[in-house]
């Protein structure tokens, strides 16, 4: 009998196939790097770079992103449309979290405004970088639910222990970017490589098509 | 006919072939796949593949369309309308017939 959770196995399946290639992670880490070398070049060359560094990044890795999904992943393990019915969801669930967030953060606000300013503001300034470790451990959280990647709680609570390590150590903020990206940039490589020498290039006609 | 056949006669037996199953299932969840994608999900042989598609598309549960991705001849395989039919009717059956049968 097929259950409907054979079904969605396979879904699983298929969509994980297309996020094995460790390009997701390569291109994540790249960016987070280069928004810590932004910082860096900031401190040194005293000019807002970590401010455009996200703005630049996104116009230039995502069509790099894009056409290495078009020669590496696609070549390897074929051409596949998801129905949006899915994707539809995920993104239901994904918005539902976010505005769920959102809503607590804002009763949070009200129910602790003094004099006429949010205690989070101070919290914010005391406690930044467990804070943005706690941000990318819940963010990481959500994607690793809605797009079924596991590895990314990893990536999560990687960047929670080094920015609450560093809060604690007194790193620069920086340098604990520069940690973060490389790790995960290896991770990606790691996964590029698994990905590559699982799916060789197929030999003879370019789709393979023996119809 | 004893009372466990009653049902049997319903299920679709060019589905019920468990490599032509296989592809059903796969093209079922996505909204088109092609070839490679297929073979490399099945894990069937090319020529294997290949001829359950032509039996599925003669049956008019596949349709099969040749296309160019980024100037490259590429077939993108789908799930007709009444492939997707014909597959909930035979799970709806097989269920109804595996439930009928005594443990």
């Amino acid at each position: 009998m097929i259950k409907q959770n054979t079904l969605k196995e396979i879904e699983r399946k298929a969509y994980m196939s297309y996020h094995q290639d460790g390009l997701l992670d390569i291109f994540a880490g790249l960016y987070v790097l280069a928004f810590g070398l932004g910082i860096f070049a900031d401190k040194i060359l005293e000019f807002c770079f970590a401010a455009i560094t996200p703005g630049i990044l996104i116009a230039i890795v995502l069509p790099i992103w894009i056409q290495a999904k078009r020669k590496i992943t696609m070549p390897r393990i074929g051409f596949v449309k998801f129905g949006a019915r899915g994707s539809n969801k995920l993104f239901a669930i994904f918005l539902g979290l976010m505005v769920a967030g959102l809503g607590a953060f804002f009763l949070f606000t009200l129910a602790t405004v003094q004099n006429g300013r949010p205690v989070w503001i101070d919290t914010i300034f005391q406690y930044g970088m467990i804070l943005i470790g706690l941000g990318a451990a819940v963010i990481g959280s959500l994607f690793a639910y809605t797009m079924g990647l596991k590895r990314l709680h990893g990536y999560g609570l990687l960047t929670l222990v080094l920015f609450t390590s560093g809060y604690f150590l007194s790193f620069p903020f920086e340098y604990l970017l520069l940690a973060v990206g490389s790790i995960i940039i290896a991770s990606g490589a790691a996964l590029l490589v698994q990905f590559i020498r699982r799916y060789p290039l197929p030999k003879g006609a370019p789709d393979n098509a023996a119809q | 006919m004893p009372p466990s056949d009653e049902g049997i006669q319903n299920i679709d037996r060019l589905i019920h072939e468990p490599s032509r199953l296989t592809i059903m299932m796969h093209l079922y969840v996505v909204e088109s796949a092609d070839f490679q994608f297929l073979q490399n999900q099945t894990g069937m042989t090319p020529g294997n593949l290949s001829s359950h598609l032509r039996k599925l598309e003669d049956a008019g549960y596949v349709e099969v369309t040749k296309e160019f991705v980024d100037r490259t001849p590429h077939t993108a395989l789908k799930l007709t309308r009444q492939g997707r039919e014909a597959f909930k009717e035979y799970r709806r059956n097989v269920k109804r017939f595996i439930e009928k049968l005594p443990e």
